[in-house]
């Protein structure tokens, strides 16, 4: 059974709450992705054990 | 630094299966928490944010917890290794912003269940406390020094920061706070059925956001400590032909 009534009460701050955490996520694991990749460049791979 | 560079990121085959069921987890948990789980019959529809703060407030308490086992395995003579500092840091970066995601989406319930986005009370300070103590552990961590004072310094301040993380757990026991109680509990919990479910899918998605943070994030430091190494040899290389050609 789906529950969508609440989408006519306090929706700004339910689906603000859930936009903000997973797009707080994401923007995180990008940068971590983006300094990895960055970094992963500049070092020989025999410095990369998990190859 | 080098020409031998084939693997230009920190993916494995490991990490991006990770990855795949992170983002399932994250639509399971979208899924669960706004559509298929019921209001609740004293919170109504704020229920909700139970799916995202409290599974915020497990992966806060995981990531502190590796950071404070990592350093007193760093500071014990037999255990020490630089992958413990590591670890410690890594952990850490994550902790703070799940621990900065707990306090956004608790000032959010709280302004529809109190009225308030913030009161100063025992849980909500304590954990505002948490944040400062672990973003003062980062900024020891950048200090002046060698790799091993460094190390041994944050060690200790990553273990102090720690001793906060029971006290914000129990804040709600040991003094009158306006924050609800636990509401998970071994014996009569408050909570069951779809409702509990729903709350085991937002939790399985936090580690598993958590496990694949810090993968990556455990790999930016091994390169970082390699970029060091490299950094020194390049230096001294550089010393050494200086002083042959004087």
């Amino acid at each position: 059974m789906m529950y969508a009534a609440w989408l006519k009460e306090d929706q700004g701050l339910i689906l603000g709450g859930y936009g903000l955490v997973f797009a707080s996520l994401a923007a995180f694991a990008w940068f971590v992705a983006r300094r990895g990749r960055n970094l992963a460049k500049q070092i020989p791979d025999e410095d990369k054990p998990w190859t | 630094v080098s020409n031998n560079v084939k693997i230009t990121s920190t993916s494995t085959r490991g990490s991006r299966l990770l990855g795949v069921a992170t983002l399932a987890g994250v639509v399971a948990t979208l899924a669960f928490g706004l559509l298929i789980s019921p209001p609740d019959i004293n919170q109504g529809e704020s229920v909700r944010f139970f799916y995202l703060h409290v599974p915020a407030a497990a992966g806060t308490y995981l990531a502190f917890l590796v950071t404070a086992v990592s350093s007193i395995l760093f500071l014990w003579k037999r255990t020490r290794s630089a992958t413990w500092d590591r670890l410690a840091g890594a952990s850490a970066e994550i902790g703070i912003v799940f621990t900065a995601l707990m306090l956004v989406t608790g000032m959010m319930w709280g302004r529809l269940t109190w009225g308030v986005y913030w009161r100063w009370d025992a849980r909500l300070s304590s954990t505002a406390l948490l944040l400062v103590m672990f973003l003062s552990y980062l900024a020891v961590r950048r200090l002046e020094g060698t790799a091993e004072q460094r190390a041994r310094r944050s060690a200790v301040v990553g273990i102090i920061a720690f001793l906060d993380v029971p006290i914000v757990h129990k804040s709600v026991d040991w003094w009158q706070t306006l924050h609800q109680g636990a509401t998970l509990k071994l014996k009569d919990s408050q909570i069951n059925g779809l409702m509990l479910f729903s709350f085991f899918v937002g939790l399985i998605t936090a580690v598993l956001a958590y496990l694949w943070l810090m993968m990556h994030r455990n790999r930016i430091g091994m390169m970082d400590q390699a970029l060091d190494e490299h950094g020194l040899e390049l230096a001294l290389q550089e010393r050494r032909a200086e002083a042959v050609r004087a």
